[in-house]
């Protein structure tokens, strides 16, 4: 067991969009700050950042303005998260994300009234926030409706070309599609290998050769998000270079590399901060001092230890992340034991229908918090000294309204700012 | 001829053969490539002297593994030279230097004690350390014992002989036969009285020690004796001894002891003399002249290649001290694995069977063969050699031919066609290895998302993963989580993971992938050994 005697000031259990926000906004206040989390939800991330796209859900209304779609929201779920935060709080915080991804070289584009429109590889398009410098030319393309070749590769599961056209053409006539022979490696592909491939730039030659014959009559280039992994947007610069056309990334399915680069600039930014992060690791187990701070024991085997905090920011993500935990009868809550608003039994968890635009009852339980964004039992803050964000919050579907991303780096900013006083 | 004169020249004979031997099949060996280092002459000639007086003569080497074990090797090396030199070549060395030279004058007969009791108390402490250490004690073999066994029967052979010869009145009669003339009869009776007591010869009669009769004794032993004897308190172990035996003293002298522990020391020491050129009694030539030819050198350097002549030099100039075995960074897959083969040590030994006209085969040979894959080539045995031996170059230059007539499990599988990899797994009679493979709820959370896969190294270099690994990790999840172990079990993937740990640190539902995979081919490895074991026994 190894003991660190140091008493941070506060500890971040997550280290999907939440919890990477919360230790950046607490590291930026001057907190001593240590992050506990393992891979979650981050790295199936499309890399965009929503903040609020779809309301109401049975009825899949898309919203062209975030703020217009969070204010319906808020009126119909008067418990959403978002009727915590003011406007220009979330603003503040997106854009303080966003200026720490910039600096550490994966930059953000974005309207601030409005969303922008981007493409799925589903060939459907999206609502949301800021999308990745390397994703902007494809919102300026469907905008235009340029003439636009989309690339696929033999090998590459997922990410159609033919997909991409056969659903945008009616609207969108200048399209068209090849699919090419990737320059390093055949048989089956996954992203990641393709983007470590394209960190030599004999790769990127090579690639902008095989698409140049079909690019003639085209201006713009999409490409599924293999660009790169710690350098996409080089990358990009360089093919537009060779080709001389405009080059873009369409997120692949999950997992894309888009959610791996988040991850990357912060595991790479935070230490920079004065974060101690404890990567790959969960919260095992916690216990209230009696001075009021908590002592967590994290990781398992030879690389357990006990950390030391004065309070905690719980953004540990919902089932997939390992915060929320369904068993036969009930969902609880794994590190604090928090009460959980839930449906009344497990026959009410799901609709009968798997695709049901309502969005299944489980999919709104969660951790209900107070102003403060302090996990309440009862009407009653649970501790003084505990706060909750992100996607464990209750009475959010963020998955259906495609507020994920927003959600998370806000209530982050608000439970920091409330710790702070 | 007397027995001496023919136990020397069969002795003699049997240690020139056994030599002429060694040294051809040291010169034996087809020149490969060499190369040496390029060192002035008159660095050599400093090296050399350097290496002679601290390795050779000091031991400098022997130090740097312990200060126990460089003391005990001081004092039988400089014991035994002292007898070797003085006591047994006495003829040709001692008498000539001097003159007046008889064994039984001092210093000699101290010496001689001197030279005995630091080689007994050397071999104690090396007995001591063999039993000690366990690891150690667990290396030991036969020739260990043996060389440790002649080398003390000798010295103590040669200190019950000397007891024995104290306490004789057998041999004080030839003696008073040979150089003493008496004047009347009770002359005899006076001297008895004086080497009764003064040197400790035990008389069956009573010796009467009156004064007078002792006075008149000693003027005699003054005239004829001391000129050759000085006072046995000097042999200050066998007189001791003698003194410790008296009470056995009658009957050691009617048998004629002193004439039956001469035979054993003589036999002893011819025994030793044949036995020079075997096993680790060779050591004591080899081990110099390997330091020698090394230069005082303690890594393999590209720039000193050496010639087949000097390898077979450096394999015979083992000592069997067990340094290298104690030092070595694979030692923990030895008390895992159990082959011996794994520690420098015995892996030489046999290396040398490898390299002879028989070479090795059946479980031997796959032995040899695991111990040389499993060597990481750190170098530490050679760093370590008290002896010198270029350890490192003897395991870099057998690796290839070994791997070639017994290639490791994951080569040969990786070799084999996919119909004859997946056939060997298929029928099974052992039980399966319970762990993680085996249990369902090691999959129940996989999502089969490819995150494993996405970020697997080996995945990565492969040009086209699906042809050149058969299958991909998660690929591999999917089929366990499905039951169908031994459709894996062949499959390249699992016999290329480095074992990064990569999947398993990234698995966003905690499935243990590289355990499982490393898990996969422990199951086939120990199929695979019981296989051969079976074969083995059916013939």
């Amino acid at each position: 067991m190894i003991k660190d005697d140091t008493i941070y000031d506060v500890m971040v259990i997550g280290a999907g969009f939440a919890g990477m926000a919360a230790a950046l906004f607490a590291s930026a206040q001057g907190l001593k700050v240590v992050q506990t989390g393992a891979t979650g939800g981050i790295d199936f991330s499309t890399g965009f950042i929503d903040l609020m796209g779809v309301h109401p859900m049975e009825e899949g209304k898309r919203w062209n303005s975030p703020w217009a779609a969070i204010d319906a929201a808020v009126k119909d779920y008067p418990k959403h998260p978002y009727a915590l935060l003011k406007r220009d709080e979330i603003a503040e915080a997106i854009d303080t994300f966003t200026d720490f991804l910039a600096q550490n070289g994966l930059d953000y584009v974005g309207h601030s009234e409005r969303n922008s429109r981007a493409l799925t590889p589903a060939g459907t398009v999206k609502r949301t926030y800021r999308v990745p410098k390397t994703a902007w030319k494809g919102t300026l393309a469907l905008e235009s409706k340029a003439p636009t070749l989309f690339v696929d590769f033999h090998g590459l599961k997922g990410f159609s070309g033919k997909q991409l056209v056969e659903t945008r053409k009616r609207n969108w006539p200048g399209l068209k599609t090849v699919r090419i022979q990737f320059p390093s490696g055949s048989g089956e592909l996954y992203p990641e290998h393709m983007a470590w491939a394209l960190a030599d730039p004999a790769v990127r030659e090579k690639l902008v050769a095989e698409i140049l014959p079909h690019c003639d009559d085209v201006e713009y280039v999409g490409f599924p998000a293999i660009l790169g992994l710690n350098d996409p947007q080089q990358v990009v610069a360089q093919l537009e270079e060779l080709s001389g056309k405009h080059i873009f990334e369409i997120p692949t399915m999950p997992p894309s590399i888009a959610g791996p680069r988040l991850r990357a600039v912060f595991d790479r930014g935070l230490p920079v901060l004065g974060v101690r992060t404890l990567s790959q690791k969960m919260v095992t187990g916690v216990e209230k001092l009696g001075d009021g701070s908590f002592q967590f024991a994290v990781g398992s085997g030879a690389a357990a230890s006990t950390v030391n905090a004065k309070s905690a920011i719980l953004a540990s993500g919902r089932f997939f992340g390992k915060g929320l935990r369904a068993d036969r009868n009930s969902v609880s809550e794994a590190v604090f034991n928090l009460p959980v608003v839930q449906p009344g039994n497990r026959d009410e968890w799901h609709l009968h229908e798997f695709f049901d635009h309502k969005g299944h009852p489980v999919n709104m339980a969660g951790i209900e918090v107070d102003e403060q964004l302090r996990p309440l039992n009862a009407g009653q803050p649970v501790h003084d000294n505990l706060y909750a964000a992100g996607a464990i919050l209750a009475h959010q579907d963020w998955m259906r309204m495609k507020c994920g991303a927003g959600l998370a780096i806000a209530t982050a900013f608000k439970a920091v700012k409330a710790m702070k006083g | 001829m007397n027995f001496f004169d023919i136990g020397f020249i069969i002795a003699s004979v049997v240690c020139a053969v056994g030599i002429v031997r060694r040294l051809a099949r040291w010169c034996g060996k087809p020149t490969s490539e060499v190369s040496v280092s390029s060192l002035s002459w008159h660095r050599r000639l400093f090296l050399a002297l350097k290496i002679f007086f601290l390795e050779i003569l000091l031991l400098g080497r022997t130090c740097r593994t312990g200060r126990i074990r460089w003391l005990a090797h001081c004092l039988v090396f400089f014991g035994f030279m002292g007898l070797l030199l003085f006591h047994a070549m006495d003829d040709t060395i001692t008498a000539r230097f001097f003159p007046a030279y008889e064994s039984t004058l001092d210093p000699w007969q101290f010496l001689r004690n001197l030279f005995g009791g630091m080689t007994l108390i050397g071999l104690a402490l090396m007995v001591y350390r063999r039993v000690r250490l366990r690891s150690l004690r667990s290396l030991t073999r036969f020739q260990d014992w043996a060389v440790l066994l002649v080398v003390g029967g000798i010295i103590l052979s040669g200190f019950l002989l000397e007891a024995s010869k104290i306490m004789s009145p057998a041999v004080f009669d030839v003696m008073v036969y040979d150089y003493f003339i008496p004047e009347d009869g009770s002359d005899i009776t006076a001297l008895k009285a004086v080497w009764a007591k003064k040197y400790g010869v035990v008389f069956p009669e009573e010796i009467s020690d009156s004064d007078d009769v002792f006075e008149n004794g000693l003027s005699l032993n003054e005239d004829s004796c001391v000129d050759c004897h000085s006072d046995t308190t000097s042999a200050f172990i066998s007189r001791p001894l003698a003194s410790a035996l008296h009470p056995l003293a009658p009957a050691l002298n009617r048998s004629r002891a002193d004439e039956v522990f001469w035979y054993l020391h003589i036999s002893l020491c011819l025994i030793a003399l044949a036995a020079l050129p075997f096993g680790k009694f060779f050591h004591p030539l080899t081990t110099p002249a390997n330091l020698m030819a090394r230069l005082g050198r303690r890594d393999a350097a590209k720039d000193d290649v050496p010639s087949p002549a000097i390898r077979g030099l450096g394999i015979d100039a083992c000592t069997r001290c067990g340094e290298c075995s104690l030092h070595c960074s694979v030692g923990p897959a030895f008390s895992v694995l159990g082959n011996s083969n794994i520690l420098p040590s015995e892996k030489l030994i046999s290396l040398k069977g490898f390299e002879s006209e028989a070479s090795l085969s059946g479980q031997a040979l796959e032995a040899f063969a695991e111990g040389s894959r499993i060597c990481t080539e750190c170098l530490r045995c050679t760093d370590i050699c008290p002896s010198g031996i270029n350890l490192q170059d003897l395991w870099m230059a057998s690796k290839k031919a070994v791997s070639k007539v017994a290639p490791d499990s994951n080569q040969a599988i990786r070799l084999m066609e996919i119909s004859e990899r997946a056939a060997p797994f298929g029928e099974c009679s052992l039980p399966p290895i319970s762990g993680l493979a085996d249990n369902k709820e090691s999959y129940l959370a996989c999502v089969q998302c490819t995150t494993c896969t996405s970020v697997c190294p080996v995945v990565a270099v492969s040009e086209d993963p699906s042809r050149d690994l058969d299958l991909l990790p998660q690929q591999i999840m999917n089929l366990l989580r499905m039951g169908l172990k031994e459709q894996t079990l062949g499959a390249r993937m699992v016999w290329s993971c480095t074992t990064c740990y990569k999947c398993q640190e990234h698995c966003p539902q905690n499935i243990r992938v590289a355990d499982v995979l490393y898990e996969l081919r422990n199951t086939v490895a120990t199929r695979l050994r019981e296989g051969e074991c079976a074969d083995e026994r059916d013939g």
